[in-house]
């Protein structure tokens, strides 16, 4: 369960990236975060992982306060909190498989990492993660020669083979024409209903966010203006959460 | 510049329209000043002479007539310390550029979050570069003693420093977003830097190498003249006896090792781009 | 299920081969690049010398250092830089008539082949024979140097101004044969407003690497910061090697960084 009490971010040059958030997210649930650009939504993800620190409040996931993890614990935490990126983030230069082995390197004895030394039992791994997004005839290809979907499907199997309890995904479809967005996001849907893991998405585009979503969180200036099952959203509350004009009313 | 744009009017035109442009005044003639100023001084400070140039340049040809044809049969003495070069800048190279790895990642700030670590390691770099490689070497013979191994030192110390520096400065230039992801996946740095970041720089990493080690069998020819071993120290000796068809021996040598490993190393740094 | 995977993994290209092949290589290289190691002979006076530098940098000859007269490290430097002044100036004279002799779209291929051929061989001649040559012209002194770098320099330098030169746009020459204009006008506006600021960043570039070659210089006599440096070493004056380290070190650092800020300011306006 993750938990956010009262919790507030400000960057240093003063910006106020979130503020006075409270939610409670169960295990297993698929949740969709809209918002504007410069919402927030991103900000509320990576503190999820820690990629950015909280400034106020609590951040507690299955009990345990995430701002106090440091060094050893912190990346500990970070293997059961998957992230995916909207640039998927990957080595071009390198293969397929090499870019899904490297979330098992935390793992792993430093002099096994600098050599590339994968025992079969992680290749293994690396391969059954491919095939969950149906990736695995381009194992051995270099990841700079697949489109934009096939590597944020690679960025995907990445994250899956870590085998994390929650995946964060920052805006994964937002470079990919319809068609591929929604193979992707039906590889988010599968794995959600098949491995039971929590996924939380930001969407630029509302009716994926609608159609695949369980429950939605509506952003604005960094307060959450929504929460609730998709069911509710009405226009009133997309003009609230999208509206130009009136952010602090 | 502030003073010198005051001291001349901007050229202002006004268009039929009535718009107005203007146009700094001509910075010409200033850097021509500055540049007759700069030659003037220098003449005087060198003792540069045209005439004397013109009339003793035949002293200059007559050196470089007598290197032919070149003595062939010295090849037999030449070929050891041409080896020997090779291997001097092979050698200083090689574990040049390998130390210069740790130091590019420490000088680099994108990698190392530490402004202070940044700096220290940045001027280490260029106290090291500053100093040219035949003063380095000469160093050397005094605390090493006469020999081969001063020459694989400065060297060494070279391309450490130019290989560190490049290869520093190419790190930040490097795209973040696959060690960010490592970084959320829980790796640290060290296992970060070695997954992601590393497979981005090594053929930079590499063709920067070979250049150095291109440009150091060049330079480590001159290195015996300071007594730091190879093949200037033939060199040396034959010019001051004055047996200029064995200098043009060597410096034929030379020539063509400096061809081969020339042509080598480039193609192997067009394969690795 | 884990069949199918097994048959992919089966299909790994391996790069054991090739990466074998390049470890056995590069070990046999260095493996046989060890005499390079040779003639170490590190007793404890190179030892007590290495710390005297050491501490003759951090006290260093403040009379030298600081002094105004013919032995100061202040006229030392001035004289390396018009050194490394006039040979670069003088080394570009020389190299842009080779340059246009040698680039492909100006001369024919046969010729071009040639003149680099040339051009390559004055590169490999080692500065410091250079300079023994030319004093037999000048005589010792900052000339013999000038001299030493000019023709040192021609090898970069026309290298450069070469790709510039083949990197010329024609397309601005044909606008101007449109115009009707002269062989004369085609070259004053048409080619030098092209090349200019490339050539003199090139020019200015060369110019920091030879103040490191002027450095030198004085080795063979031929002027420079670097002659008093060798008598100070050989005498173990250690505090005015001191001085004139930090002198060298000051600089090659402050004329690197001007370097960099001209050519930026060149090149990007
Ligand atoms: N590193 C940073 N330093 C300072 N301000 C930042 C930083 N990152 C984000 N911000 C600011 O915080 C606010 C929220 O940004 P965030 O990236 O979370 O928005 P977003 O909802 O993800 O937008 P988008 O849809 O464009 O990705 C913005 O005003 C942004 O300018
Ligand atoms: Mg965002």
């Amino acid at each position: 369960m993750i938990k956010f009490e009262h919790v507030s971010k400000t960057y240093p040059n003063g910006v106020k990236g979130l503020q006075d958030i409270n939610l409670e997210i169960q295990d297993g649930e698929f949740i969709g975060i809209i918002g504007m650009s410069g919402a927030g939504k991103s900000t509320l993800i990576r503190t999820i992982n820690r990629l950015n620190d909280i400034t106020e409040g609590q951040l507690t996931v299955d009990g345990v306060e995430i701002s106090g993890l440091k060094g050893k614990s912190l990346r500990q935490y970070r293997r059961k909190v998957g992230m995916i990126f909207q640039s998927y983030n990957l080595v071009p230069r390198i293969s397929v498989i090499k870019n899904v082995l490297s979330s098992l390197v935390p793992d792993m004895p430093i002099m096994r990492v600098m050599f590339g030394l994968f025992s079969k039992e992680d290749k293994i791994k690396a391969l059954e993660a491919l095939d969950r997004v149906s990736m695995l005839d381009k194992a051995f290809v270099r990841t700079d020669q697949l489109s934009g979907g096939q590597q944020q499907r690679v960025s995907l199997a990445r994250t899956l083979a870590q085998n994390p309890s929650v995946l964060l995904a920052d805006e994964p479809v937002a470079a990919l024409d319809p068609v591929t967005a929604h193979e992707v996001m039906d590889d988010f849907k599968r794995i959600n209903e098949e491995l039971g893991q929590t996924v939380l998405i930001n969407i630029h585009h509302v009716d994926l966010a609608l159609e695949y979503s369980k429950r939605i969180i509506g952003i604005r200036s960094g307060k959450i203006v929504y929460d609730g099952p998709v069911s509710g959203i009405t226009k009133d509350i997309l003009d609230l959460i999208y509206s130009k004009d009136g952010a602090d009313k | 510049m502030k003073l010198y744009d005051k001291l001349f009017d901007a050229e202002k035109f006004t268009l039929t329209n009535g718009k107005t442009v203007s146009q700094k005044f001509t910075r010409m003639p200033l850097i021509i000043l500055m540049l007759l100023i700069g030659i003037t001084v220098s003449v005087w400070v060198t003792g540069f002479s045209l005439t004397m140039l013109f009339t003793n340049i035949t002293g200059f040809w007559q050196i470089l007539a007598s290197m032919f044809p070149p003595k062939l049969s010295y090849f037999f003495q030449v070929w050891r310390p041409l080896l020997m070069t090779i291997q001097m800048s092979f050698f200083g190279s090689f574990f040049g550029s390998l130390m210069a790895l740790p130091f590019a990642v420490l000088a680099a700030s994108n990698i190392t979050n530490n402004r202070v670590i940044n700096l220290v390691v940045r001027f280490i770099l260029t106290v090291v570069r500053t100093i040219p490689t035949l003063v380095s070497a000469l160093i050397a013979t005094y605390i090493f003693g006469l020999g081969t191994f001063a020459g694989t030192v400065a060297i060494f110390l070279f391309s450490f420093s130019f290989v560190g520096k490049q290869l520093f400065e190419y790190i930040e230039t490097v795209d973040m977003g696959a060690y960010e992801a490592l970084t959320a996946t829980g790796a640290d740095t060290p296992r970060a830097f070695v997954t992601t970041i590393f497979p981005q720089i090594l053929p930079t990493y590499l063709s920067t190498a070979l250049f150095a080690f291109e440009g150091n069998v060049r330079y480590a020819a001159i290195l015996g003249y300071v007594g730091a071993g190879g093949i200037g120290m033939i060199l040396n000796e034959k010019i001051g006896w004055r047996e200029f068809q064995s200098v043009g021996m060597i410096l034929l040598s030379i020539f063509v090792a400096v061809v081969i490993i020339e042509t080598v190393s480039q193609q192997l740094r067009k394969y690795l781009s | 299920m884990n069949k199918k995977l097994e048959t992919v993994l089966s299909k790994e290209p391996s790069r054991r081969v090739q990466y074998s092949i390049t470890g056995a290589i590069l070990l046999i290289l260095l493996v046989s690049s060890s005499p390079a190691l040779g003639g170490a002979n590190m007793t404890s006076k190179g030892f007590e010398i290495g710390w005297n530098i050491l501490t003759g940098i951090f006290t260093p000859d403040t009379s030298l250092l600081f002094g105004l007269g013919d032995s100061g490290v202040a006229y030392l430097i001035l004289q390396t830089i018009a050194i490394a002044f006039l040979g670069t100036l003088v080394g570009a004279v020389i190299a842009v008539p080779l340059s246009f002799i040698s680039a492909t779209n100006i001369v024919p291929r046969p010729v071009v082949l040639v003149t680099r051929f040339i051009i390559m061989a004055i590169r490999t001649v080692p500065s410091l024979v250079y300079g023994l040559m030319f004093i037999r012209v000048t005589g010792p002194g900052p000339f013999a140097g000038v001299m030493t770098l000019a023709i040192v320099s021609i090898g970069m330098i026309s290298k450069l101004f070469i790709e510039t030169i083949e990197d010329l746009d024609t397309g601005i020459l044909e606008s101007l044969d449109a115009f009707g204009s002269t062989l004369f006008q085609k070259i004053r506006y048409g080619i030098l407003p092209q090349l200019g600021s490339d050539f003199i960043s090139i020019l200015v570039y060369r110019f920091d690497m030879n103040l490191r070659e002027a450095t030198i210089l004085g080795l063979v006599g031929a002027g420079g910061i670097g002659a008093p440096m060798i008598f100070a070493l050989s005498a173990y004056h250690w505090h005015q090697v001191g001085a004139i380290l930090i002198g060298l070190f000051l600089l090659v650092f402050i004329v690197e960084i001007l370097s960099d800020k001209l050519r930026q300011k060149i090149l990007h306006g």
